[in-house]
């Protein structure tokens, strides 16, 4: 009856549409565990990506579709920027057959990010577990990059096993700079090489000391969200002051096309960054 | 506003002349049925319009928004925007449907207009029409009936002898050119009024609560796990109450290749909250899925809070024009909003 409904030949329609991604060259492919690669990509337009810490894109390979990531690399770097893909389904499969020189489609960036004027000034701890490090990877290559802006600065990073750990390299230099960010890592299974913590990553609170005036930021796994949660509240920390960054199916992207939505929330658009307060009676926001 | 008339008698030249001039969609009869069903199609001759249907089976927002919609198209090449809207007239539609596209328009205009949707809308003229015969489910006459259908360019009245027809726009008065309408006068147009409040108490469903006392309730009930479980209970998860919903715009985005390999198309069709992976996550590795509203009940509930609550704030009244389309499709006889309204309100 209308447009495309019927098979009406394309133009190069001079009407926006949300939905046109833009072409990045992947400038670095790397495999980084048995499941999950690491790009690091540059607009072909030359406009590059203007993002926050926190916000999302759409990434896609045509024949396949598209799959929201959150940025893993921080704003501040502003050459290229980074994203880690875990091969799950149809979508993440074609992405991580792709190498360098290749090309990735991307929309965005979308969503709300992180809080930084909330977060300068105060302490700020960043709980991370297994591919919740990509995202908050963002907020830690961007405090780092503006250390003096920042108070205390820890780092709980929670992996199933040694071998599931990111960023590796990054880890190497977190451990050895103490002073400029505080890191404790655990992992749920040891093995023989891993020398450091085992246990779920609420066994690391008891490593350090948590101001109540800290600004946390939580992502992870769903399961895990609830357990740190009881964590803060007992150090203190106020529920505004905690940052939940949460994985949903964000199909479109632009808070349409329903399957994201938590209670009345659109998680790409009203997230995929709330505070605690924002989302604690919703009760559709905690597996 | 101003109200034209024009007779029984030149009404037939007048749709022929509209037919004539540009793509007409309107009521017809759905081709398989023995005749008491409608869908809104492409009208090619005067006869086939049936201006006294009584609901469509799908709701005319698939004019706009059809239920599969090619976004864009790929090929070695890069990539193209498919928005090429036709200029086309819709005629016939009831005023509770025009009160779904006042909400369509505002929740695909939200944040971030979606032009697949907002062009097709620009590019058609909406006529609508009196209310001549009243669905065996329809209960817009009770059900948020304070909220006024807005985004209509003209209304045709049937009236003893023609049509009062009111515009509301320049796309509604560049119609008349069409026919021969006259000036309406004020007894024609005191007919058309009164015969639109008559049809407001033919509907044989009727809810007594009011709409922001239904939102308030309906919200505090989130928790009545087993009133959700109770309603629920015979429920299919086939999504067919989305599907035939004139307010749902819940979608899937999908590539698909073409038969040369190389190049292809990403599309939309219509999707439905109702079904069981609508919410599910894949996680990956050890983490298996995540699926957000796992329960059959917690997806008839969410439908119900979006129907009844939800988005009431944004689009200032219930995202519910009262249509009865779902009761009809069904098949377990537990879509009935006025049924699940009172059940929710029982407590």
């Amino acid at each position: 009856m209308s447009n495309c409904g019927n098979g009406c030949s394309c133009n190069d329609s001079a009407i926006d549409n949300v939905f046109l991604p833009r072409e990045a060259e992947i400038l670095r492919a790397e495999q980084v565990t048995a499941s999950e690669k690491h790009f690091t990509l540059k607009m072909k337009d030359g406009k590059g990506m203007d993002f926050q810490p926190g916000q999302i894109a759409e990434v896609g390979v045509f024949g396949y579709g598209e799959i929201p990531l959150g940025f893993a690399s921080s704003p501040t770097r502003t050459h290229s920027f980074d994203l880690v893909v875990r091969t799950v389904g149809r979508v993440s499969t074609a992405i991580n057959k792709l190498e360098k020189g290749q090309s990735l489609w991307v929309r965005g960036p979308l969503g709300s990010g992180f809080n930084l004027e909330e977060m300068r000034g105060h302490d700020v701890l960043i709980v991370a577990g297994g591919i919740g490090l990509c995202p908050t990877r963002s907020l830690i290559q961007y405090i780092l990059d503006r250390r003096s802006e920042f108070g205390k600065f820890t780092l709980f990073f929670g992996a199933r096993t040694p071998k599931d750990q990111l960023f590796t390299d990054d880890l190497v230099q977190w451990r050895k700079t103490k002073d400029v960010v505080e890191y404790h890592e655990t992992v749920d299974k040891g093995d023989d090489s891993w020398k450091g913590n085992v246990g779920v990553i609420t066994t690391l609170f008891a490593k350090t000391k948590i101001s109540p005036d800290t600004r946390v930021v939580v992502c992870g796994p769903p399961v895990m969200y609830k357990f740190v949660i009881r964590e803060l509240a007992k150090l203190g920390v106020p529920e505004n002051h905690v940052y939940l960054d949460l994985e949903r199916r964000m199909k479109c992207g632009i808070g349409k096309c329903g399957h994201c939505q938590i209670n009345d929330k659109y998680v790409c658009v009203d997230g995929p960054v709330f505070t605690y307060s924002d989302i604690k009676h919703l009760e559709e926001a905690f597996a | 506003m101003p109200a034209h008339f024009i007779h029984e008698t030149d009404f037939r030249e007048f749709l022929k002349s509209l037919i004539a001039s540009k793509p007409v969609i309107g009521p017809v009869v759905e081709p398989k049925s023995t005749g008491d069903k409608f869908i809104f199609d492409d009208v090619t001759s005067a006869e086939q319009l049936r201006l006294d249907y009584d609901v469509s089976l799908v709701p005319p927002k698939a004019v706009f928004f059809p239920p599969v919609q090619k976004l864009l198209e790929f090929g070695p090449n890069g990539v193209k925007s498919c928005i090429n809207p036709r200029e086309q007239v819709l005629l016939g539609v009831h005023f509770y449907d025009v009160k779904a596209f006042d909400q369509l328009d505002k929740l695909f205009n939200d944040k971030f207009p979606d032009n697949n949707y907002l062009a097709n809308r620009r590019a058609t003229t909406v006529i609508a029409s009196s209310v001549q015969t009243v669905s065996k489910h329809a209960f817009w006459g009770s059900f948020g009936k304070d909220v006024k259908a807005k985004g209509h360019d003209g209304f045709l009245t049937k009236v003893q002898g023609g049509y009062v027809y009111e515009t509301f726009s320049q796309k509604g008065e560049a119609l008349l050119k069409h026919g021969k309408f006259g000036n309406a006068s004020t007894d024609q147009v005191s007919a058309a009024k009164r015969e639109n409040d008559a049809a407001m108490d033919k509907c044989q469903e009727k809810v007594t609560f009011t709409p922001a006392e239904i939102s308030t309730k309906t919200r505090a009930s989130f928790s009545n796990n087993e009133m959700w479980k109770e309603l629920s209970k015979d429920c299919f998860s086939c999504g067919s109450c989305n599907i035939v919903c004139p307010t749902c715009y819940c979608f899937d985005v999908q590539d698909k290749w073409g038969l040369d390999q190389v190049s292809g198309e990403r599309y939309r069709t219509w999707d439905a909250c109702l079904t069981e992976d609508f919410a599910k996550v894949s996680l990956g590795g050890a983490g298996g899925h995540e699926n957000f509203r796992e329960a059959g009940a917690q997806r008839f509930r969410h439908r119900a809070m979006r129907k009844l609550t939800y988005l009431n704030e944004k689009l200032g009244g219930p995202a519910c024009i009262g249509c009865g389309r779902c009761t009809s499709a069904c098949v377990p006889n537990i879509a009935n909003p006025v049924k699940i309204i009172n059940r929710i309100m029982k407590g």
